[in-house]
């Protein structure tokens, strides 16, 4: 029975919940703050995007014990994030965002719970993001490698995680002039 | 505003039909919806230049979002980030278009002229040997090893330095490109380049073109004007996909319903091989070396993989590893002892441009049971030469991933991740929207690139391609756009 209804569930998040992302973002946007140190400094990012985005972004980068690595407050991916989707295209935008609303309030279903993401444990977040990437719904596996994209340019973009790979850089010095 | 023609685009296509209307004393205007950046505004930054030089700042994706289209955006096109790779298109690929797509006068004699004149142009040379980095010798070696067949490649680069940052764009001014060389012969002929200017719509009465209606724009993309030019000639050489697009909003006749389909790709993925010493895939010329085993331009065959190099700056190879968190991260740790190779398909699915709620391109494609099998042996043969080569590990970033530890594993392997966003593919090379013939209930424009039934519309971009070509396609969109220019000329003084 319990497999059943996961099935179902995990069948109900592909792609014909993807458009009433933004409905279920206006219906159970409450309860989110920013940090002190983002209030009025973010420009489109509202306060629930900015959590599942800091949520994923945490994973994503999260570092193995044995290795010290910048954190992704240490490079600000988030904030990074926020100024490049300022200059995407509205219509890119407006899917991202409703992806970012389906993965905060659905996705938790795949591993049966009804907690929204940014407030799941990080064991429960990664079991969330590998269903996710392994979905059996093609355009929700492409949605996770979207977003993937964006955290991984919001993080080895900086200089700072280059001496991890051995990345020796630009062989230019040029003043930066991106988001 | 009054001139002879509007050539909507400069990157390979657009920059040549420029030159050549230009110089044939025509008052000729070219439109680039992108900006003008130079090797001045270079900074070998992913996240920087990404944005910069490509479409929808580098995430345009098929509407399944199973395939990222990596197209470029500004002057000079595609030219000013590719990796300089210069084939003439096969001849078995023109032969194939002269007699089953019946179009005239491109044989491969009747070609060469044109492939001659542009190879001359670009200063198109064979990458020296001493230039290959180690990421192409493994290929080269693995190649060797198995007995396939493989060679070194031609470019057009002239005083590179080997910085490895091509998709960049050059901060050296290395490239022979549009932007470098075509660009500025075309404007020493008298020609106007307008940068940040998009197209809106082709203005005509059914029968003939009488002009184009444009937008300019601020660098975000905000209107802040809108132009109009009277003109009898439109060329469009916006790609496969703007081209189609910009011909679809505008109503452009199409009774064949050929307009936009026929989209071919070149969809392509990675296979990663791990090496004890250092392979430092992101120094030196990228792509230097080929192997050609595993392609055919039969129509029909099961060989359809070209096979080179794909080594990636860190944000793009950290796109590509499987997987998230700590052992993503250690994966990344290992990034100078990979040696990365791409099959890049010779795709005969077709897909479709077709036009957005929001007015924009969007593109529908899906690879048919032969490609994904054709694909599937691609990687598989990327797979044996970089253990051929000595890999201790290959990773094949399927959903999930295939990790080897041997050849032996090999067959063993279950390739049925190959299926839409099933592993990471790009395409970089859209073709085919407003294929080219005599036969105008089988294309879309004359073999002299002429709509059938549009007078004064041309095409002259990789639009034109019936089949895709297996290979890069710039000195074919060049050689093309040289082919249909005369006859744009010719168009522009009779009107």
């Amino acid at each position: 029975m319990v497999s059943f209804s996961r099935r179902r569930l995990a069948q109900m998040l592909g792609a014909s919940l993807l458009p009433i992302g933004g409905v279920i973002a206006v219906v159970r946007s409450t309860g989110y703050e920013l940090p002190l140190v983002r209030r009025g400094r973010l420009v489109v990012l509202s306060a629930s995007e900015f959590s599942v985005l800091d949520a994923v972004a945490r994973r994503m980068c999260a570092a193995p014990a044995e290795l010290v690595a910048p954190s992704v407050d240490d490079v600000d991916v988030v904030g990074f994030i926020d100024r490049f989707v300022a200059t995407m295209n509205e219509t890119i935008r407006t899917d991202l965002f409703r992806f970012l609303s389906v993965l905060e309030q659905l996705c938790p279903l795949l591993i049966g719970s009804v907690t929204r993401f940014s407030k799941l444990d990080p064991q429960s977040q990664d079991s969330v993001l590998a269903k996710l990437e392994a979905h059996d719904d093609g355009l929700l596996r492409g949605a996770f490698s979207g977003l993937k994209a964006l955290i991984f340019m919001g993080y080895y973009r900086d200089p700072l995680t280059w001496p991890l790979l051995r990345y020796d850089g630009p062989t230019i010095a040029r003043a930066a002039g991106g988001p | 505003m009054a001139v002879d023609a509007v050539v909507v685009g400069t990157g390979a296509g657009g920059s040549i039909a420029l030159r050549e209307l230009a110089r044939a004393g025509l008052n000729v205007v070219a439109l680039e919806e992108g900006d003008y950046l130079t090797s001045a505004d270079f900074t070998q930054r992913e996240d920087e230049m990404i944005p910069r030089l490509f479409q929808d700042q580098g995430g345009r994706t098929t509407d399944d979002l199973a395939i990222r289209i990596l197209q470029g955006r500004g002057v000079g096109g595609s030219t000013v980030h590719n990796t300089n790779l210069c084939k003439r298109v096969p001849d078995e690929i023109l032969d194939l278009w002269s007699t089953k797509y019946r179009v005239s006068g491109v044989t491969p004699a009747e070609m060469r002229p044109h492939f001659e004149r542009i190879e001359s142009d670009l200063s198109v040379s064979l990458i020296p040997t001493e230039a290959r980095n180690r990421n192409n010798d493994i290929l080269r070696l693995g190649v060797e090893a198995l007995g396939w067949r493989g060679g070194q490649l031609k470019h057009n680069r002239v005083g590179c330095r080997g910085s490895g940052f091509c998709e960049l764009g050059c901060v050296y001014n290395a490239k022979q490109n549009a932007l470098k060389i075509v660009l500025p012969q075309a404007e020493e002929a008298g020609a106007k380049i307008c940068a940040l200017v998009r197209a809106t719509k082709i203005v005509h009465d059914g029968c003939e073109v009488k002009g184009l209606v444009a937008e300019a724009t601020d660098d975000e993309g905000r209107v802040t004007a809108t132009l109009t030019f009277r003109t009898r000639v439109v060329v469009l050489a916006a790609s496969a996909i703007g081209s189609a697009a910009l011909a679809q909003k505008s109503f452009v006749p199409d009774p064949s319903h050929l307009l936009g389909k026929g989209l071919r790709i070149h969809p392509g993925a990675v296979v990663a091989g791990w090496f004890v010493d250092d392979v430092v895939g992101d120094k030196g010329i990228p792509q230097s070396y080929e192997c050609t085993e595993h392609l055919s331009f039969e129509e029909g065959s099961d060989k359809r993989a070209w096979i080179t190099t794909a080594f990636a700056h860190p944000i793009g190879t950290a796109c590509v590893l499987p997987g998230f968190g700590a052992a993503h991260m250690r994966a990344m740790r290992e990034y100078r002892k990979y040696a990365v190779l791409t099959a890049m398909l010779h795709d005969e699915s077709s897909g479709e441009v077709y036009v957005g709620r929001d007015g924009r391109p969007k593109m529908r494609y899906e690879m048919n049971a032969a490609d994904r099998k054709g694909l599937a042996k691609g990687l598989h043969a990327c797979a044996e030469i970089l253990f051929a080569a000595g890999a201790r590990e290959v990773v094949i970033p399927g959903i999930p991933p295939v990790r080897l530890r041997s050849a032996k594993e090999l067959s063993s392997v279950d390739y049925s991740f190959v299926r839409p966003a099933g592993l990471p593919l790009t395409a970089v090379h859209p073709m085919g929207t407003m294929r080219m013939g005599d036969d105008r209930r089988t294309s879309v424009v004359t073999s002299e690139g002429e709509h059938h039934h549009l007078r004064g519309l041309f095409v002259a971009d990789g639009s034109l391609f019936p089949t895709s070509l297996g290979g890069p396609p710039q000195i074919g969109i060049y050689s093309f756009s040289h082919h249909i220019a005369p006859h744009a000329v010719a168009r522009a003084r009779r009107v």
